[in-house]
């Protein structure tokens, strides 16, 4: 480092510290950080702890079935209780399993849409749509109005801090009348404002990064083997955010306007990129893939037969549910014993089997219109760096549709369960309880290659401007 | 006024030269004119869409055969939210609530399917309706106008020269303040009459039946919330010394009120009053449902309750003596109990969801941005309020046509008997098909007065303030 760069920084961070307004704003986003990895976490915590009660719900449920097996036989009450527990013609739509998605310790600091979708189903062998699209309890004006969690801070305030610091860095000089007295330095004039740019850039980036860490080492432990790539990957991206946004403000300094104009197209950049190009997407999609649920509404409606009376149709039912599920084929007892609660059974399976062109047609939309919306993030770094803190917390729209897409094989595993009992006549006994389904989802391998696509996109963009920056900037200069 | 009247005609003059409000000018035309096309195509589809659901569903309804009543009151009908046709004008809250519900015996069901869940977390910025363009961008293009309204002319000294012809600041800023707002009114010009013509072109059938008057009132407080921001603007160009500073002041109020301030209330509404999990929420109306309200009266003790009151009563022995069948009596005893727990439960979600909101209509009168947005979902019926409104009527319906079908298993069944007596086609007719007309515009009026108190207060205090700080300013050249 030369002596001149010493000096200017020197300067800089002289000047830095006496400027109370400075100071003072970057007090209050502090403060805003604090308050929202406050909120992130309380909000993580009340999941975690709904999480802990249907858990409990869950095992006390099981737990009762369990001892009955110990019971005497000596009331209705006790005699009740057992054939829920042991006849598979009451438990495969008694039994209730749930299936959990529990929140990554760094949703506290991306909540994403984790407030939106269900994160828990309790699950029975009856209709999987049936019990599928319940919503979570949440207030519509909350919703709308969105998270203030910390990659708020991050995404809509730190572009803020970087604009109120930089828009003046040459204009402000000029209207001062200290320009005149660079200009008869050695030094050239670019090489002075990207000096302090940098200077900048490193000052705010810093304090954005300390607010990250505090989060993060706040919301989870940062060392552990679960957390630390995302962590890492958290701080990186902070790191090329800010980045953008410097390249951003080099670029509209280049043009050597007035402090006000700066001012004017940095905030409306902002405005650009955090309202006007993100809002229009989303209509644009909705106008031009229009999603139609209600459509699907009347997969939860609970329909049972005709007539349950009717042999023929009884018949037909369960010749058609063969057909979907020959493994069954072979049992004859399959028209014989406990009839209605097979049929029941086949039932509701023939109509998942029925409308799961429809539930596939209907994931295989939204996926489609966020695919084809993602392509416009490339000139979107804002909306682009909250989809990869979504993703880096696992609160994204694809960890949803995956949780969905893990629901439905758990379902299947639940039903084959009860119905290898209900359709071959054979009781539930004590142990077949340590086998029963548990809830397993896979996890996302293409996450971290997502993640790095989003930070590639970024890069990109901010070279771009910072080559643009330098050649306006050569040319005026010269 | 005859001088400021020439001074609105000079500033309108020279801010037809200036290339940036012209440029923002058009575009903010082209995002209204984006917006009301999108939000047009989107109404359409909805509507149509709705539309057909719902005769397909009353068709099923009346379709569905002979059967037992109450076999017909577990098949239920689905209700769908219908769009309103000022949805098209401001989105409100459509997207984050609910479209479909079931109505069955038994169950109060939630709403399924909020729009937002088929979207990526990009929908939390916002989309593009024209509220959103009037509410936020509008005030960003009033303070580009005006900012520098006074400053430049003390920048440049010819708020001296002016003063010593003998004309007052008042009339100065009067002057400055009419010829802004009659830009905006020109540049909205088109706006309204697109309005206009869609209102002409979409004449389906719409809930809202007062809608001439609601678009008075949303016009007048757009109004008012325009003139409020351009004398907001004037009023600290007049107390700034430079135009640097009236910017940044104005673009740092600009953010608390629409993007920092909002967020922050509705964070602090979920933190201070926590809302139930829908698991948790639905497991205590089932106990309650079971055990009774006060906990110590189950079902069991109110239905023998009941039987001895009717036994007493018509002076018989048993049930089977009774003139009608004790079944359905009891089937609709247990609903209306059942009712009467969910009013209980639903009552206090309610007073959550309107404790959290209510900080926001206090924050309202610090926030004229608040309390417009919330008027203008007000009046647009896509707030909260018409939200919860059309949930109580469609409960209400589900009630009455449960009950219809109850009351016929009393009067026309004997005890005992089920699969053996059913009903048909003129029972179905009997339920007339469900029909939604929003509350009228008085009662959403009460609804918001704190926020029509804001947005009144606010200009009233803003105009006595300029008039006060007029007189009693010396014109000096900062």
């Amino acid at each position: 480092m030369d002596k001149v760069t010493k000096t200017i920084i020197r300067y800089e961070w002289a000047s830095f510290v006496r400027n109370k307004f400075q100071l003072l704003l970057l007090a209050i986003i502090f403060l805003f950080g604090m308050y929202a990895i406050y909120y992130g976490t309380s909000v993580v915590e009340e999941q975690q702890k709904t999480i802990a009660d249907v858990q409990i719900i869950e095992e006390d449920e099981f737990h009762q079935y369990q001892v009955s097996f110990d019971e005497e036989l000596n009331s209705v009450d006790a005699k009740r209780k057992r054939d829920i527990a042991s006849d598979p013609s009451y438990a495969w739509f008694r039994h209730g399993y749930h299936a959990v998605l529990p929140p990554h310790k760094y949703a506290a600091l991306a909540i994403g849409q984790r407030d939106l979708h269900p994160y828990y189903h309790r699950l029975t062998g009856m209709s999987l749509y049936y019990q599928l699209f319940e919503n979570e309890i949440a207030n519509p004006v909350k919703l709308y109005v969105g998270n203030f969690d910390l990659s708020f801070v991050l995404i809509y305030l730190l572009p803020l801090l970087i604009i109120a610091f930089t828009f003046g860095l040459y204009s402000i000089e000029k209207e001062s009348g200290v320009l005149a007295l660079l200009r008869i330095q050695s030094i050239s004039i670019r090489k002075i404002i990207a000096i302090r740019l940098l200077f900048y850039f490193m000052l705010i980036t810093g304090f954005a990064l300390l607010i990250s860490l505090i989060g993060l080492l706040v919301s989870g432990n940062m060392f552990a083997d679960e957390n630390l790539l995302a962590a890492l990957l958290w701080l990186v991206g902070v790191i090329l955010y800010s980045a953008f946004w410097f390249g951003l403000m080099f670029l509209i300094i280049s043009f050597f306007k007035s402090s006000a104009f700066n001012a004017i197209c940095a905030a409306g950049c902002w405005l650009l990129f955090l309202l006007v190009i993100p809002a229009i997407l989303n209509v644009w999609m909705t106008t031009k893939f229009p999603v139609d649920t209600i459509h699907l509404a009347e997969l939860t409606r609970r329909t049972g037969l005709e007539n349950e009376n009717d042999e023929k149709e009884r018949a037909e039912v369960l010749s058609e549910f063969l057909k979907y599920n020959p493994q069954y084929k072979g049992s004859d007892s399959l028209f014989h014993n406990n009839e209605y609660a097979k049929v029941y059974a086949a039932f509701t399976t023939l109509k998942d089997s029925h409308s799961k062109k429809d539930v596939d047609a209907y994931s295989q939309l939204i996926s489609k219109r966020n695919q084809w919306v993602n392509q416009f993030l490339w000139i979107n770094p804002a909306v682009n760096m909250q989809d990869a803190f979504a993703l880096i917390s696992k609160t994204d729209l694809n960890t949803f549709l995956n949780y969905q897409f893990a629901l439905t094989t758990f379902h299947k595993k639940i039903t084959s369960f009860y119905f290898e009992k209900l359709f071959w006549d054979k009781p539930i006994t004590q142990e077949d309880y340590s086998k029963r389904p548990i809830f397993k989802m896979k996890e996302n391998d293409q996450r971290w290659n997502m993640v790095l696509y989003s930070f590639l996109k970024i890069v990109i963009i901010t070279f771009l401007f910072g080559i643009m920056g330098f050649k306006k900037m050569k040319k005026v200069t010269n | 006024m005859k001088t400021s009247i020439r001074i609105a005609k000079k500033e309108i003059k020279i801010a037809l030269r200036e290339k940036l409000v012209l440029a923002l000018s058009c575009i903010i035309l082209v995002l209204l004119g984006i917006s009301l096309y999108t939000g047009a195509i989107a109404y359409q589809q909805q509507q149509e869409a709705i539309t057909k659901a719902q005769k397909e569903k009353r068709e099923e309804w009346l379709g569905q055969g002979d059967k037992h009543p109450h076999i017909a009151a577990h098949f239920g009908t689905f209700i769908f939210k219908p769009k309103t046709v000022l949805s098209l004008f401001d989105f409100g809250l459509d997207t984050y609530t609910g479209t479909s519900v079931y109505l069955e015996a038994h169950y109060q069901h939630q709403f399924m399917f909020r729009p937002a869940q088929d979207h990526s977390s990009m929908i939390r910025f916002g989309e593009l309706s024209a509220a959103l363009v009037l509410q936020i961008l509008m005030p960003l293009l009033i303070i580009f106008l005006a900012y520098a309204s006074f400053t430049r002319e003390k920048e440049r000294g010819t708020l001296r020269l002016l003063s010593s012809q003998g004309i007052t600041l008042t009339s100065i800023a009067w002057g400055k303040i009419m010829a802004y707002f009659i830009i905006l009114l020109v540049i909205l010009v088109p706006f309204v009459l697109g309005i206009l013509l869609l209102s002409y072109l979409l004449k389906t059938p719409d809930t809202i039946t007062d809608l001439g008057i609601r678009i008075v009132l949303l016009g007048a407080a757009y109004m008012a919330y325009i003139f409020m921001f351009i004398v907001l603007s004037v009023l600290v160009s007049l107390k700034s010394s430079i135009s640097r500073n009236a910017l940044l002041t104005l673009l740092t109020c600009w953010i608390l009120f629409t993007i920092i301030i909002p967020k922050t209330v509705a964070n602090l509404g979920e933190s201070l009053y926590p809302l139930p999990s829908m698991k948790i929420y639905k497991e205590a109306i089932l106990k309650d449902k079971k055990d009774g309200l006060d906990g110590k009266t189950p079902r069991a003790v109110r239905m023998a309750q009941l039987e001895k009151e009717l036994l007493t009563k018509y002076k018989v022995d048993s049930v089977q003596q009774l003139p009608f069948n004790f079944d359905g009596v009891k089937m609709q005893a247990g609903e209306e109990y059942g009712d009467k727990v969910y009013d209980v439960h639903w009552g206090r979600l309610l007073d959550l969801f309107n404790k959290q909101n209510k900080l926001g209509s206090y924050a309202s009168l610090l926030n004229p941005y608040i309390a417009l947005r919330n008027i203008s979902m007000g009046f647009s019926a896509t707030d909260l309020n018409t939200s919860v409104d059309f949930q109580k009527k469609v409960e209400n319906y589900r009630r009455v046509f449960i009950k219809k079908m109850n009351d016929d298993m009393a009067q026309n069944s004997k005890y005992g008997e089920f699969y053996e007596y059913s009903v048909g086609l003129d029972m179905w007719k009997s339920v007339e098909d469900f029909e939604y007309n929003t509350p009228s515009i008085y009662a959403t009026l009460k609804k918001y007065t704190l926020e029509l108190t804001s947005l009144f207060c606010w200009t009233v205090v803003l105009i006595l303030l300029l008039n006060y700080i007029t007189r009693k300013t010396k014109p000096t050249n900062g």
